[in-house]
């Protein structure tokens, strides 16, 4: 009686207690949920974190090690919180909100664990221990990445399973929620592609504050930090046509015409004045290649093209220098597609105030360049000469190319073509275009990236010798500054004074060099240049770019505008109601399809397998179950049938003869022709109760 | 057939008052040709329901008080040498009859209760390196105090193994303490003297009708799976998860065994030529509870671990399949 009541009382309070084991288990789903997030949280929160897991490591030991010590108090617990909240609000302004919001998060889920008391608080955990999980996808979505994720949602979901079910074995957890995770993951395969894609309620804040790429003013030393960055920029997918070769591929981000005598930037101007206007339409001739680009987000709005290059995508803008905007920030991976042709002449003919802009320089700030300008002005009547002899100057002369070069007082050009005569493409390509200015012909300097690694393993038929199809992933050190000179007749003309420097860097990438120096600068860029000189190696990271190339260009770049296309390609229609009505009644059966697999599964199934009389038996139970007796699974028939006597007086002789029947019939030993009678009258006392109860 | 068994049980309530639950599983026992342990409180019916048992089935039988100094001589027997014609002569023990009442016997020290293992098991005795066969039909029927009195050793687990069902008595209800009180002393000892017949014959007669029983294979599964959730095997029940999980001995093949013939036995009582799984559920306190206790474990809940395991298996789907 005592040790009853006391059950009671243990029941009611509702004190939940974790296992041992459990307990751990929940403390590693933590470390991984916010290990998930790292890349986002500042360095301090996650000191803090560590803080509070180490806190929480010493709770659970002392507690399941039954010692004597209290390390916990409340207040210190608030404290702490509060002192937490405090930085993460001071520190707002600088995150930003949604970084500031992920860092409370994932503060409040470290807290959270402190005080687990009934089973409500650790469902909460749970679920924001996922909400985390699916939040860290805001910042990293790689193939790798997502793994992880998945792997860790397992992780989760199996110490979810193991409160349920104590004595199950860790490996046995992971079976069933592996298993289950795959049966849904076929309904969220079918609502990813056919759910409606809503564009976003609320834009995700700029989660990077800092911009990796190119920026829009450019001045002597500021694409050397971009040439050791081995992020992806962006890919391209030729999609079977042929391939420029690798000097040809020049992708054009920015062109920079207003120098200031420091840096090099855009003009202002040219964007109101194109807006207004009608859109800007190129000269094309020859012949075009088709591409898609699939850009990795940089929080600016530039893409990336070969030049000319025209699309159709009213998404993007093409302006007046041949660059290519997009029309919203590009906050995510973003896919578009580009057709060049790139022989076709740019801007033949151009206006006067164009040209003028194209002319000016700060008279004065290099004498020496200027002086040397008017001496080439005066010697070679012919531009085309003039450029050439510029040419002939950095690639006789002792210029070198390196990333590192000797700082230059004032950005000064003079003090680089002169005395140091070291620097990179910015350097070469800007003297370039200041020393044709100040002879007199148009210049200006263009931003990009050159060349790309080609990768073919995604396309089975193809070899690295002849180039058709496959991917070209252009990283950030590929990025890269050259000139354009503008001839009457010609129109502007690309000339990369770097070729005339190091062609090895603009015929096939990075000399051997160069590649050491980059190294010397950059540990992390050690890694990906040396394994290329590894064989297998080099095949297996061709591998996995293509890997991630396919699940960039088919799951992150799955757009509303690709969705659309693949609706309309399978119900051929253009008719956006059409499409949406299929796809709500594909929603519908599906749902009325899972209730009825559900359904069979559970009744018609296992029917199948019972005999006839367990059927009729069956059945009639289902009937009494309606009416409120439900026979128990333990309960043996002729004892049930006292029950059905004594709450249904009416029916217990029809019962009692069912019973009788029912056992008989499974358990006696009965020739074929007993049974076949035994079954029929079965049969009408199992009609006899339907009728009575109904 | 009928007719002698219900006169057995007549007989055997008559002077067991107010216990046919337990009459009945008594002669199911020896039916089923298993050895019986009674084990209850002193003064309780034991020795008197051993007594009857044997004494309604007319067969042989000799009781032996198990005591701390008993040795194993003294119950198989020992050869001793005649010096009239020079030779050994053996002396059987108490154990060559056909039903052998071990009184009390966990007061026995541990060797004296194994001399009855093989004897139990084999039904045959080894004396001086000679094999001697017991008479047929041979029982054990032994009498028990609970664990916790003074002076008693544990039976070992492979001895409670051998016995097929451990019954005990308990406390009679008012009517029948009534009869019991008022009952003259001594008249149950020589109780039912003209209705001795030789029933050994019809005895054996029984046991070969009781292996006829039919059994169905919903039954074997159901036994099947009570096995199982002893083993701990939770796949074949269906087992709530959130309860806690039965702490017992996992019961042996053997137990299943005897759970079978015991319940075959059950429903030859009950005049049926079939096994329903009433029978085995009425049985299975009795054949398995011994089997399933561990010896030094306190029992927080009212409920049996034996009645634990019945109430997870479905008896309509006992594998669950």
């Amino acid at each position: 009686m005592i040790s009853k009541t006391r059950i009671n009382h243990h029941k009611k309070s509702g004190k939940f207690n974790l296992t041992y084991r459990n307990t751990w288990l929940l403390w590693c789903c933590q470390i991984i949920n916010i290990a998930s997030l790292s890349l986002a949280i500042s360095s301090w929160m996650l000191a803090i974190l560590a803080l509070c897991l180490c806190w929480q490591a010493l709770l659970i030991n002392v507690k399941f090690n039954n010692k004597e010590k209290t390390l916990f108090s409340p207040i210190l617990l608030t404290t702490f919180a509060l002192s937490g909240c405090v930085a993460i609000a001071i520190t707002a302004s600088s995150l930003g909100v949604l970084l500031s919001m992920v860092h409370l998060l994932a503060f409040a889920y470290s807290l959270k664990a402190f005080e687990i008391k009934q089973r409500k608080d650790f469902y909460q955990l749970i679920l924001l221990g996922l909400f985390l999980l699916a939040s860290s996808l805001i910042f990293k979505q790689s193939l790798v990445f997502s793994i992880f994720i998945i792997l860790a949602l397992i992780l989760n979901l199996v110490s979810l399973q193991q409160v349920f079910s104590p004595n199950k074995s860790l490996w046995a957890s992971t079976k069933t929620v592996t298993l289950l995770l795959l049966q849904s993951s076929l309904l969220a395969i079918v609502l990813f592609v056919i759910f409606p894609r809503l564009s976003p309620f609320w834009q995700v804040p700029n989660a990077k504050s800092a911009q990796t790429g190119l920026s829009d003013e450019v001045s002597p030393g500021d694409i050397a930090n971009l040439a050791l960055s081995s992020d992806l920029a962006f890919r391209v997918d030729f999609k079977g046509s042929k391939i420029p070769r690798y000097s040809q591929l020049y992708w054009r981000a920015m062109t920079l015409e207003q120098y200031d005598g420091r840096k090099w930037f855009r003009t202002k101007t040219n964007k109101k004045n194109n807006l207004s206007k009608q859109p800007f339409k190129p000269l094309i001739t020859g012949e075009s290649i088709d591409y898609d680009v699939i850009v990795e987000p940089n929080y600016q709005f530039w893409l990336f093209g070969l030049t000319v290059a025209t699309t159709t995508d009213p998404s993007l803008v093409l302006k007046q220098d041949y660059t290519i905007q997009s029309r919203n920030v590009l906050s995510q991976i973003s896919h578009y597609k580009l057709k060049s042709y790139l022989q076709a002449p740019l801007e033949p003919i151009i206006s006067d105030e164009s040209k003028q802009r194209n002319l000016t320089i700060n008279l004065g700030s290099n004498p020496r360049l200027e002086k040397l300008a008017l001496t080439l002005k005066q010697k070679f009547p012919n531009p085309v000469d003039r450029s050439k002899a510029v040419l002939t100057f950095f690639r006789e002369e002792q210029y070198f190319y390196t990333l590192k070069p000797p700082l230059l007082i004032n950005n000064s050009l003079d003090q680089f073509f002169f005395d140091t005569k070291a620097g990179f493409c910015v350097h070469y390509a800007s003297t370039y275009a200041y020393l044709m200015r100040a002879a007199g012909i148009p210049a200006r300097v263009v931003t990009g990236y050159l060349g790309g690694e080609y990768n073919a393993s995604s396309v089975p038929n193809s070899s690295q010798l002849t180039p058709q199809g496959g991917h070209l992933s252009v990283y950030q050190y590929d990025a890269h500054a050259w000139a354009e000179i503008w001839l009457a007749g010609i129109g502007w003309q690309r000339v990369d004074p770097t070729a005339a420097v190091d062609p090895q860097r603009v015929e096939s990438g990075w000399s051997n060099a160069l590649l050491a120096q980059q190294s010397l600068l950059n540990n992390d860029f050690v890694g990906l240049y040396q394994l290329k000189n590894i064989a297998w190696l080099n095949a297996l990271r061709l591998q996995l770019d293509a890997l991630d190339y396919q699940w960039t260009r088919w799951v992150l770049g799955y757009s509303n505008q690709q969705q659309y296309d693949l609706l309309t390609r399978w119900f051929g229609n253009n008719m956006p109601w059409k499409t949406g009505a299929i796809v709500l009644l594909s929603l519908i059966i599906m749902m009325i399809l899972i209730t009825l697999i559900y359904r069979i599964n559970f009744k018609k199934l296992r029917r199948k397998k019972v005999s006839p009389w367990l059927q009729y038996y069956q059945q009639t139970l289902e009937k009494l179950t309606k009416k409120g007796l439900i026979k128990p699974m333990n309960m043996t028939p002729s004892c049930f049938a006292q029950q059905v006597a004594l709450k249904f007086p009416k029916l217990s002789k029809d019962f009692f003869e069912l019973t009788k029947n029912f056992e008989c019939l499974s358990y006696q030993n009965l020739s074929i022709s007993e049974q076949e009678i035994l079954l029929v009258r079965l049969h009408n006392n199992y009609l006899k109760i339907k009728s009575n109860l109904d | 057939m009928q007719e002698t068994i219900d006169a057995i049980l007549q007989q055997i309530e008559s002077v067991v008052l107010g216990k046919p639950h337990e009459c009945r599983l008594a002669l199911a026992c020896i039916l089923a040709q298993g050895h019986l342990l009674i084990e209850d409180l002193p003064g309780m019916g034991k020795t008197t329901l051993a007594h009857t048992l044997a004494e309604t089935l007319n067969l042989s039988y000799q009781r032996t008080q198990f005591t701390s100094d008993l040795l194993p001589a003294d119950v198989v027997g020992i050869s001793i040498f005649n010096t009239n014609n020079q030779t050994f002569e053996l002396h059987k023990g108490p154990i060559f009859n056909q039903v052998v009442l071990a009184d009390e016997i966990n007061r026995a020290s541990p060797k004296t209760q194994s001399a009855l293992l093989e004897a139990m098991e084999e039904k045959q005795v080894s004396i001086d390196g000679t094999t001697h066969p017991l008479p047929k039909p041979f029982f054990v029927i032994a009498t028990q105090n609970p664990l916790f009195h003074a002076g008693t050793y544990p039976l070992p687990e492979s001895q409670l193994d051998r016995f097929m069902m451990r019954i005990s008595l308990g406390f009679p209800d008012v009517e029948a303490e009534k009869q019991i009180l008022l009952s003259p002393i001594q008249q149950s000892r020589n109780g039912g003297g003209a209705a001795k017949k030789n029933r050994t014959e019809s005895l054996i007669a029984m046991q070969n009708a009781i292996e006829q029983v039919h059994v169905s294979e919903t039954i074997i599964e159901y036994i099947i799976a009570l096995c199982h959730v002893s083993r701990g095997q939770n796949n074949t029940a269906k087992m709530n998860e959130t309860e806690n999980s039965l702490s017992c001995k996992p019961l042996s093949p053997r137990a299943g065994k005897s759970l079978l013939g015991a319940a075959k036995a059950w429903a030859f009582i009950d005049n049926r030529d079939y096994l329903l799984p009433d029978d085995v559920k009425a049985v299975f306190h009795a054949v398995c509870e011994h089997r399933l206790e561990l010896t030094m474990q306190e029992q927080h809940t009212t409920i049996t671990i034996s009645e634990q395991i019945l109430r997870v298996v479905d008896v309509l789907n006992p594998l669950n399949r």
